[in-house]
């Protein structure tokens, strides 16, 4: 893993039109690592990850990738450079298959055969995507539903994958396939930007952490840092039992 | 009996197109067109038009009145619905899609005067039997159209690429926006097929019903009832429900009197949102994100 950085955010403002979420944001994600962020309910965490991919725009500020600054980019531009953003919501077109689902993760891609084997591929490394194939998305569970976002994540072979809450709503049997999950995209080359209620455990298999705290970036550091500042730890890593309820936004 | 079988799902199949448009147009862009009325009407006249001044064939004149309303359809989104956005969006698209119908009403009366006319052809009076029963040939073949339409739009929807793009932005726009697709040119192109189709719609229903522009007022509150029934949004639920109700009108105008039948169509309305307020085929959770 090289340290160079891989996404720069600075003086990033980002709202939705009345008054700002994201106050003056700057920090890296170093390439090839896991970057963690945690920060309390409403501190803007989602707003960020929605600036990366486009579905926000900031009113100020760039977010470099790629020599290429993001901000002003359209969703699509920005999959077409390889970053693909998995949102907190669930995400699957409920009435569509599970198979139909993933391919659609290669909606960009026009070559058929080129989809057709990076789905195969994608059943090997989840099996559920093979098992459940022709099953309609929404008849999954929230854990099942999890990991066909995934595989549809991937079916871009994205340089950066943003994840939103990926934990949220699953059991711990499956948190824990998850987290494995994460863990194996990275492996695979994958930079990660991972946002995360369980901070302890996110931030103990990061390289790099940042905490934000309403729409700031409070600190930042390795994610050893952030989980022993003792500050922080009290404030937002209290035993990493926060839970939360799902579904909103 | 069996005539108002056979005529309510002839019938039906039209009205189950002319909804498909409307419950398109909400489903990808959360727009209740309530204009859907008189673009039925002004692809009737435009219909009369071509026969009446170029002598053109009502069924020959779709070729050019479909591309035609779609053109249409495209110019008012691009135009007039395009820039609504945030949580008042649906309630101000009925605001301006009211607005556009009352504009459209008004050139219409003056284009065509207020006098009711109705398409003919040298087919239009001509039947043949089935069951013992009657049929007008231009109900049957406004039947097969329908249905030929239709086939063509479900083969779009669900066996390209595109189609996958328009469920999938039925479905969840950021999601759709997530995986790379085009949510503003689907939505522009939904709205113009949306359109489109009433071109067909308006050239049945004017073969088969005198009509003036006001007309639009009755068929606008049947196409409503249609998709709120089926379920806003959902394909099957206009096809279901728009043969379901306009047979279901026959048959009670038919055993009781045409006086109940109307009157049937908001009874069962009102009975089915009691027992399911997302309609037959609606989904209550997939929008709430
Ligand atoms: N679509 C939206 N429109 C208007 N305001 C929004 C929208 N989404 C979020 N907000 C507001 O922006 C602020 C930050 O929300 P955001 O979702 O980014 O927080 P978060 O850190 O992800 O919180 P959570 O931990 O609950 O997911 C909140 O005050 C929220 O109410
Ligand atoms: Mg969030």
């Amino acid at each position: 893993m090289s340290n160079a950085e891989f996404v720069t955010f600075s003086g990033v403002f980002a709202g939705y039109g009345g008054g700002d979420v994201l106050k003056d944001v700057a920090f890296s994600v170093p390439q090839g690592g896991i970057t963690t962020i945690v920060g309390p309910n409403g501190s803007g965490k989602s707003t960020l990850l929605k600036t990366v991919s486009g579905l926000v725009r900031p009113r100020l500020g760039q977010i470099m990738f790629k020599g290429q600054n993001l901000v002003g980019k359209s969703a699509r531009e920005i999959l077409n450079l390889g970053v693909v953003q998995v949102p907190q919501n669930h995400s699957l077109f409920r009435e569509m298959t599970v198979e139909e689902n993933v391919a659609l993760g290669a909606f960009l891609v026009k070559d058929k055969k080129v989809v057709a084997s990076r789905l195969a591929n994608l059943k090997e490394m989840f099996p559920i995507v093979a098992q459940r194939a022709n099953d309609k998305a929404g008849s999954l569970s929230g854990g099942q539903q999890r990991l066909v976002e995934f595989a549809r994540c991937l079916m871009l072979e994205p340089d950066l994958v943003v994840l939103d809450e990926p934990s949220m709503g699953l059991d711990p049997k499956t948190l824990k396939i998850m987290f494995q999950t994460v863990k194996m995209m990275n492996e695979a080359g994958r930079t990660v930007l991972l946002v995360e209620q369980n901070a302890r455990q996110a931030l103990k298999m990061s390289d790099y952490g940042v905490v934000l705290e309403n729409g700031h970036v409070r600190l930042s550091g390795s994610g050893n840092d952030v989980l022993n500042h003792p500050e922080i730890g009290a404030l937002y890593l209290g035993g990493g039992a926060q839970t939360k309820k799902e579904g909103q936004a | 009996m069996v005539h108002a079988l056979i005529d309510g799902v002839l019938t039906g199949s039209v009205y189950a197109l002319m909804a498909t448009g409307l419950t398109l147009i909400f489903g990808v862009m959360e727009i209740i067109n309530v204009a859907q009325g008189i673009f039925v009407i002004l692809g009737a006249y435009l219909s009369y038009y071509l026969q009446l001044h170029f002598g053109i064939d009502l069924f020959a004149g779709l070729l050019i009145t479909i591309p035609t309303m779609f053109v249409v359809g495209i110019v008012v989104q691009r135009l007039f619905l395009a820039r609504l956005k945030g949580p008042e969006k649906t309630a101000m698209s009925i605001l301006v899609t009211y607005a556009i119908s009352l504009v459209i009403e008004g050139i219409l009366n003056i284009a065509f005067t207020v006098n009711n006319v109705q398409l003919n052809t040298s087919y239009t009076n001509k039947s043949f039997q089935v069951f013992g029963v009657y049929i007008p040939y231009i109900y049957f073949m406004g039947f097969l159209l329908a249905i030929v339409l239709l086939s063509g739009l479900y083969y779009m929807l669900y066996r390209t690429r595109f189609g996958a793009s328009i469920r999938a932005s039925l479905a969840d726009q950021s999601a759709a926006a997530l995986v790379g697709i085009d949510v503003k040119k689907v939505s522009t192109i939904c709205f113009g097929i949306g359109i489109a189709v009433t071109a067909a719609g308006g050239m049945v229903f004017g073969a088969t019903n005198a009509f003036n522009a006001s007309t639009s007022y009755d068929l606008i509150s049947r196409l409503l009832t249609i998709i709120v029934l089926g379920g806003m949004g959902s394909l099957a639920g206009a096809l279901v429900a728009g043969i379901a109700m306009v047979t279901l009108e026959d048959l009670v105008g038919a055993i009781w009197s045409p006086v109940w039948s109307t009157m049937a169509f908001f009874v069962v309305l009102v009975v089915v949102l009691s027992f399911r307020p997302q309609g037959l085929f609606g989904q209550q959770s997939a929008r709430a994100a």
